[in-house]
């Protein structure tokens, strides 16, 4: 067989869903085996993306897909290049710039799998000391290496956060959950540190639309009903009526059910509180004279459109609060190539990159958010995964139409026309185990970590976890670096 | 080696489904991962599974790498066990198999190799473990749980009968049960429209600014 050697840009759950879906489709004790390899390069030193720098602390069980991506990485196919930055301007000193360019002739396909990393900021709410991106809180608690500065919760008693999706309930129930309760899990010493002297007594959860629109999802509506010292602020009964009798989804009727019922905790018998703060969209932020006042947010109050879009009511209120967090979704970055700005992500068909015109880019594809946006759950990263391993395989046996997921959809006839057209910029032979010397330097070096470097800087995470009592200690890039240096031998 | 002998190899296609030049379909089924060393003896594995497949399955040539993972579930002895029908999304029959009492239907296909995966390993945390049931066999399990119906909320191809594989423990009434593979397709996921973020009251689009997550520290 022709050889695949694809280089995947991103070492995400999405990433690691393709790479694992080809090595079984093409497992190692066929005859091609030795066709097919797959070198994942991650701008970060230590693997998994938002498995590792996205999943809450108190959801572990979301973090057991790593152990199918362990399993894939065990295959001497697959190899895992961190502290690697393809193409973008690198946010870290530390990691190994390497063009697009330098890259692409060492391998017959490339995949991007990127991410959305950039949060989508409101455009009345710039950032600063008073209003923060809800990306800067989970990089913090999950130690990522752009190391935002702690957030000055021993002096903030009122948070509001702008948008109402399952981020911004993480960040509440992070900033809720009583400390003793997060100790347990993958919550770094200095960030338990910092929540065991917050003064955080309410959270306000703001959304320009109404309950039914809201992008949280039942599962953390109840974590939130559930907190164990904080209740919610009773919803207006006028509010849940007014949508009585719409025809609802199943999703919907059961989060409107859950919000009837109102928090496990009566309203008035706890210290801590949050709101659902429904129809109401920032139009400002004033911030305070005196760094002991609060800054005040406004808020127009809005109303859905016969298109359930949120209009302006011409009233408006204001809210007093300590900080603000927004938390509105996320998109790629303006750099990454084939980047369309106006879907915020890359542009793909079927998991075929696309250029410009419209022309599919031959054997370079993305797949996960990159290449749908910053939405789903993890089993729709891995569907899409999937599928775009079918689209992969299609590409490369002509002829067959592979399906090996529902999700995949039959091939197309504008599938294979797109194909016709496709615009080649990679090789069609190249030395299978070549890697840029710019990596092969950096192995060396100790600047790019390996999957054996990652292995170990896991066991020994959960090691220093087990002595602490809690799931694992992590450990940041400096750390790590001198730990590896100092164990290898 | 032509590309042909490849995709019949790796979707173990019998040699007599695959004609030269002849268009099809390729359904492969998957091997499970290998997370855990069987404690069969591959001969034994093969036996086992020969007897439970058709004639012509194509997952026989999987059986030539090492045992895979299992689900942790013992087969009972043909004829013992409960019958649990596997189906496809289409409603092929994947697999008729025999199952333990307890048992629950994402190891049972794990155990027999059937495409269903459980990413959460069984700790409803995920929705990917989903199967429609029949309706006759569904109204006899008890009702989910909270916890189960908020993953089915986000399972794609959610019907009346939907539960999650690893909540579903075999009883001796379930007897012939069928476990449906949910119809999910690409358009579930990516349909929800681009522009929702960027409306807001008063504002254009909120996608026109760069914003390096790095650039911003408190304080």
């Amino acid at each position: 067989m022709a050889p695949i050697k694809l280089a995947v840009v991103g070492a995400g759950p999405s990433s690691f869903y393709v790479a694992s879906r080809l090595l079984s489709l093409l497992p190692r004790s066929g005859p091609h085996a030795s066709s097919l390899k797959i070198h994942l390069y991650d701008r970060l030193w230590a693997p998994y993306g938002l498995v590792r720098y996205g999943v809450a602390p108190d959801h572990p069980e979301v973090k057991n897909c790593t152990h199918k991506f362990d399993e894939a990485a065990t295959d001497p196919r697959l190899r895992f290049f961190g502290n690697v930055n393809i193409g973008t301007t690198s946010p870290f000193s530390y990691a190994l710039p390497l063009s697009l360019e330098a890259l692409m002739p060492y391998y017959t396909h490339i995949l991007y799998s990127t991410g959305c990393t950039v949060p989508i900021l409101h455009p009345a709410l710039p950032p600063s000391r008073y209003c923060i991106p809800a990306l800067s809180m989970v990089h913090w608690y999950t130690q990522h290496p752009s190391k935002p500065s702690p957030p000055p919760l021993d002096r903030t008693s009122h948070v509001t956060l702008i948008g109402q999706g399952n981020v911004s309930l993480d960040v509440a129930r992070m900033l809720l959950t009583p400390p003793d309760h997060l100790a347990k899990y993958d919550v770094p010493m200095p960030v338990l540190d910092i929540l065991r002297r917050s003064a955080v007594q309410h959270v306000s959860i703001v959304g320009r639309r109404g309950p039914l629109q809201a992008a949280f999802t039942t599962k953390e509506l109840r974590e939130m009903m559930n907190l164990p010292d904080s209740s919610m602020v009773p919803l207006d009964p006028a509010l849940l009526a007014q949508v009585q009798g719409a025809s609802l989804t199943r999703q919907q009727s059961r989060t409107l059910q859950l919000l009837q019922k109102g928090s496990k905790n009566k309203p008035g018998t706890t210290a801590k509180t949050w709101s659902l703060d429904f129809f109401r969209s920032p139009t400002g932020l004033t911030t305070p004279v005196s760094p002991s006042d609060k800054a005040r947010l406004t808020l127009a109050h809005t109303t859905l459109d016969p298109s359930s879009r949120a209009v302006p009511t011409g009233e408006s209120s204001t809210l007093d609060t300590d900080l603000v967090i927004t938390s509105l979704g996320h998109r790629s970055e303006l750099s990454a190539p084939w980047y369309d700005p106006a879907l915020g992500h890359l542009r793909t068909v079927s998991g075929r990159v696309v250029n410009a015109d419209g022309r599919v880019v031959r054997n370079v594809y993305a797949s996960g958010w990159a290449a749908m946006g910053a939405r789903g759950v993890l089993a729709s990263t891995m569907m899409d995964a999937y599928a775009v391993v079918d689209t992969i395989l299609r590409d490369h046996f002509p002829g067959e139409d592979v399906q090996t997921t529902a999700a995949s959809g039959p091939e197309s006839a504008a599938d294979k026309a797109a194909e016709a057209d496709a615009l080649e910029v990679l090789p069609k032979e190249v030395d299978l185990d070549a890697i840029p010397p710019e990596v092969e330097a950096g192995l060396k070096e100790g600047r790019v970590t390996d999957f054996e470097d990652w292995r170990r800087v896991d066991a020994e995470e959960i090691r220093r976890g087990e002595e602490l009592g809690k799931e694992r200690e992590r450990m940041d890039w400096e750390e790590a670096h001198n730990f590896l240096t100092k164990t290898r031998t | 080696m032509s590309a042909r002998t490849l995709v019949g190899k790796f979707a173990a296609c019998p040699p007599t489904r695959i004609a030269f030049g002849q268009r099809q379909s390729l359904r492969i089924h998957l091997r499970r991962p290998q997370r855990c060393l069987s404690s069969h003896a591959p001969s034994q594995v093969w036996l086992a599974r020969s007897a439970a497949l058709p004639v012509f399955s194509r997952t026989r040539d999987f059986h030539s790498s090492p045992a895979s993972c299992h689900g942790g579930v013992t087969r009972p002895k043909p004829g013992e066990g409960i019958k649990v029908h596997f189906k496809d999304s289409k409603g092929n029959l994947l697999k008729t198999v025999e199952a333990n009492e307890g048992d629950d239907i994402l190891s049972i296909a794990h155990e027999y190799d059937i495409d269903l995966e459980g990413a959460c390993e069984g700790s409803v945390a995920c929705s990917t473990c989903h199967v429609i049931l029949d309706p006759e066999s569904y109204d006899k399990l008890p009702e989910p749980e909270d916890d189960e119906n908020d993953m089915l909320d986000m399972a794609f191809g959610l019907t009346d009968t939907s539960r999650l594989g690893c909540q579903v423990r075999l009883t001796r009434d379930l007897d012939g049960m069928t476990a449906t593979l949910p119809a999910a397709t690409r358009n579930m996921f990516v349909d929800e429209a681009d522009t929702s973020l960027a409306r807001v009251a008063g504002a254009a689009c909120w996608d026109c600014q760069n914003y390096s997550s790095t650039s911003h520290r408190f304080m």
